[in-house]
């Protein structure tokens, strides 16, 4: 009797030819990108998308072509933080143009889509047991955004990637080797035993890290002009990856990121050098990567 | 998935698909050979978890099922539930006269992802009507992408 493997096709319903299809028509859609790099933790609450919103802006402010597509689907943030809230999905001859900042960045978000009173909802037979296909309809949405939206040509596709080290893993797999990753932590022991945890996961299968970047370390007073200890955490991390630099938290990103302006104007402060520093920093891991 | 007839020893070809009912599909295969039919009945987990990949399921240039027909009978978008607020219908009453689209800007509006396609679409008729024109042509498109700086 035949086995599975010798049988050539699969009758007619042709699922895989589909996904084959889809994932060509993803490449095909993505060839214009020169670099993708997924901003992830594993850690939720570290300040993944503020750090992706902001080192685009910095990357932008060099002239490179950058777009973000926030891969958080069930807590967008990207549409408000950019300031892309309510922007319209304009038709094109063959694709949909995508949203861009008053800097030039193009954004996806669902937060374009859904107002931040509503959740995402897929509709379902098998409504109460989820947990047995959302993941895969959530990747299904991904592909057909990456498919359908037009990247054009850019130097960097930045995936602000959702919390959870199994979502870190999923989206390396999901996106392939072409993706390299910036993982972000803060410092304190809990959150780099998770990041830890998100390089081991990414380390099994070889997907490629370029390092991470400590977030909110120490916090920038304005009223007396320093940086003061935000965690006590005197260890060192013991991650071992690259470090790309560290950046305080300035409560006047914080407010902007929550009504939408752009950081452009702030580079002499300490978060827009620390910024600008990652920013050398992730194009530098790059290049030499890629002249590997 | 694949299905053998097991006498014939020969990969059994998909003939039809049912429309869903209550989350389940009917898939008939027959073999190429006897003739021999048989039908899969998928539960809902299954049915679901087939569609959340993205695909159709039927035979090649057959309109697709769709399991959750009756819960989206106003739309063959898959994506419409995920949009509770995309419905044109639920449009403030100022909004509410009907905008008419060309043909072309209609094949134009086809290549917006189906889950995104209602609320694009309302959306640019606001942007429309915005503008005095209950018509959207390639010019309001094309405005509204050059208004949005894209």
């Amino acid at each position: 009797m035949k086995s599975y493997h010798d049988i050539t096709g699969d009758g007619g319903s042709r699922v895989l030819d589909q996904v084959l299809e889809q994932r060509a028509r993803i490449t095909a859609g993505l060839a214009g990108v020169r670099h993708l790099v997924a901003v992830g933790s594993g850690k939720g609450g570290v300040g993944k998308s503020t750090l992706t919103l902001h080192l685009a802006g910095a990357l932008r402010a060099r002239g490179l072509r950058i777009a973000i597509l926030d891969g958080d689907f069930n807590g967008p943030s990207q549409a408000r933080m950019a300031g892309v809230e309510g922007a319209l999905f304009v038709p094109g001859r063959e694709k949909v143009a995508l949203p861009r900042t008053s800097n030039g960045i193009g954004v996806f978000s669902m937060g374009s889509l859904i107002p931040e009173s509503e959740a995402l909802d897929f509709e379902s037979a098998a409504r109460g047991e989820s947990h047995t296909w959302r993941a895969t309809r959530e990747f299904a949405l991904l592909g057909e955004v990456l498919r359908s939206f037009e990247w054009g040509t850019l130097d960097l596709l930045m995936f602000d990637l959702p919390p959870g080290a199994e979502r870190t893993v999923q989206y390396a797999d999901y996106l392939g080797p072409r993706t390299s990753f910036l993982l972000v932590t803060i410092p304190s022991e809990v959150s780099r035993g998770v990041v830890a945890r998100s390089v081991a996961a990414l380390s099994k299968d070889r997907h490629r890290v370029l390092g991470y970047v400590e977030n909110m370390s120490g916090y920038f007073c304005r009223d007396c002009n320093a940086i003061k200890p935000l965690f006590v955490s005197p260890e060192a991390s013991a991650l071992k990856i690259p470090c790309l630099g560290t950046v305080p938290f300035d409560p006047e990103l914080a407010r902007r990121c929550d009504t939408g302006i752009p950081l452009t104007d702030l580079p002499d402060t300490p978060v827009g050098k620390a910024l600008d520093h990652v920013a050398q920093q992730l194009l530098d891991s790059l290049e030499k990567e890629a002249s590997t | 998935m694949k299905f053998l007839c097991v006498p014939c020893d020969s990969p059994m070809k998909l003939q039809t698909v049912g429309p869903p009912e209550r989350g389940s599909l009917s898939v008939v295969y027959a073999c190429p050979e006897c003739g021999y039919e048989m039908a899969m009945l998928t539960n809902a987990y299954e049915t679901q978890v087939v569609q959340s990949l993205g695909v159709r399921i039927g035979p090649a240039g057959a309109a697709a099922p769709d399991a959750d027909a009756p819960a989206q009978a106003a739309s063959k978008c898959p994506f419409t539930a995920m949009i509770p607020s995309a419905d044109g219908a639920q449009a403030p009453a100022r909004d509410s006269d009907p905008v008419r689209w060309t043909a072309a800007a209609e094949a134009r509006l086809a290549n917006i992802p189906e889950f995104v396609r209602p609320m694009a679409k309302t959306g640019i008729e606001k942007f429309a009507r915005e503008r005095g024109s209950l018509e959207v042509d390639e010019q309001i498109l094309d405005a509204a992408r050059e208004f949005f700086g894209m």
